[in-house]
């Protein structure tokens, strides 16, 4: 009997050691997230967030700045703003399953805009990529789209040592930039303002650790956040549509 | 030998032999062939279920349920959180969770049955408890993805072990099995030789 109850007791003392796992941004529940503070948000106090706007959401910071697809935000009934990282396999799953649908149905009719905005917190291999990101972004938009899909449709075969091997050989043969130009910029991270800009976002707005994580809005304003690469039909629904 | 013995006598009793799981298996029927009960287990798996999907997304859930949106849009939000439904979890993820679920059903209707029937032992309900938790977190850490892993291991020395893990973080789920079986076992052993419907729990 005491035995199974100094296992149990344990078994609880290694859960809170891992309740940061559901107490995080997400488990939390309160909105507040992780945030460091520079949104004038302390930990377990919990954010406005649901008065907010594309003006004040710390994740809409320089969004006129970030990729995008579809119309400009202030022009959009529906903004999505995604903090994804390209070696997190759940961001593959949402670009595999979730984007072709919102591409199709909501961006491409003009209903929504779609933000990429890179927070390279998975794989070590992401942080190489994201500075490539914004350096192929820098030089043509429509590199950055076609490099972005291709990291996520062959993350298996990236690591730290071949990514930027790999981008040069992708832009070259599949865009018309200068790739020794563009990697050369990644790898001297010349680039890198735009890259913290966006890392400083998330965690203003209380991404924690995680990816893909979404702030939706709707006729300018903060709707809610989702985690996890959830189907077309939830982000939909959670801006009208 | 007494030293073995002793040493015995202090490890939790396990699962060892086809007995045992026999034994967890006609107890499981005996209760669940009670109509209450079946329901009790019913409502339980959907609850847990329910706890480990929306622990991921607490405030789209909450939004889905209070947020400025049509009847429709609410059930939208929510249906897709759950697994098969909606695609956050790959089929092998949702039929771990939905076989948690299921376990956590079997499991608190069992307990609820001992504690209603007879005296229950405190550390079934404890590891009952213990699982959902687990659940909950390897539901959670689905969605956190490593780095939370990765930070918890590291701990321990293994960071680079968090590589190596197929499932995304639901190893926790995996451990949950283990704890609901754990607790099965010692609510069916804290049954054995009474009777459920008139039938005893006994091999």
């Amino acid at each position: 009997m005491d035995t199974r109850r100094a296992f149990l007791a344990a078994g609880a003392g290694t859960l809170a050691v891992l309740a940061g796992c559901t107490s995080g941004p997400n488990g939390g529940g309160d909105g507040s997230g992780g945030g460091d503070g520079s949104d004038g948000t302390t930990a377990g106090t919990p954010t406005p967030e649901a008065a907010e706007t594309l003006a004040t959401h710390p994740a809409a910071r320089d969004l006129d700045a970030q990729p995008r697809l579809g119309p400009p935000v202030d022009e959009a009934a529906g903004v999505v703003v995604a903090f994804e990282d390209p070696s997190c396999t759940l961001c593959r799953r949402f670009e595999e399953n979730t984007l072709p649908d919102l591409r199709s149905n909501l961006v491409d009719t003009g209903d929504a805009a779609f933000v990429y905005r890179g927070y390279p917190v998975i794989y070590p291999w992401g942080k190489p990529a994201s500075q490539a990101l914004e350096s192929t972004f820098a030089a043509d938009a429509d590199a950055f789209w076609a490099l972005k899909d291709h990291y996520f449709a062959e993350q298996g075969t990236f690591t730290t040592d071949n990514v930027l091997e790999e981008t040069e050989a992708f832009l070259a043969s599949e865009t018309s930039v200068d790739a020794a130009a563009v990697v050369d910029d990644a790898r001297n991270e010349r680039h890198d303002a735009a890259v913290q800009a966006d890392i400083e976002a998330a965690q203003a707005a209380g991404a924690g650790s995680q990816t893909p994580i979404f702030y939706l809005f709707r006729d300018g304003e903060f709707q809610t956040r989702v985690s996890g690469p959830q189907g077309y039909d939830v982000f939909a629904a959670a801006m009208g549509f | 030998m007494a030293q073995t013995s002793g040493l015995r006598r202090r490890l939790p009793d396990l699962p060892t032999g086809s007995d045992d799981w026999r034994l967890m298996g006609r107890t499981a029927r005996l209760v669940l062939g009670i109509p209450t009960y079946a329901v009790v287990a019913l409502v339980a798996a959907v609850a847990g279920l329910t706890l480990f999907v929306t622990s991921l997304n607490l405030p789209l859930a909450g939004f889905a349920l209070t947020g400025d949106l049509t009847l429709d849009g609410r059930l939208r939000i929510l249906r897709g959180l759950y697994p098969f439904v909606g695609s956050a979890y790959d089929p092998f993820q949702g039929t771990l969770l939905v076989f948690v679920a299921a376990l956590v059903g079997v499991n608190v209707a069992m307990a609820v049955y001992h504690f209603r029937e007879h005296a229950v032992s405190v550390e079934s309900g404890g590891a009952s408890l213990a699982a959902v938790l687990l659940a909950t977190l390897g539901a959670g850490c689905a969605a956190c993805g490593v780095p939370i892993l990765l930070a918890i291991l590291s701990i321990f020395g293994v960071s680079s072990a968090a590589l190596l893990l197929p499932l995304d973080g639901l190893e926790f789920a995996l451990l949950a099995v283990v704890a609901l079986v754990l607790s099965t076992h010692w609510l069916a052993e804290g049954m054995r030789g009474g009777e459920i419907r008139g039938c005893p729990v006994d091999l």
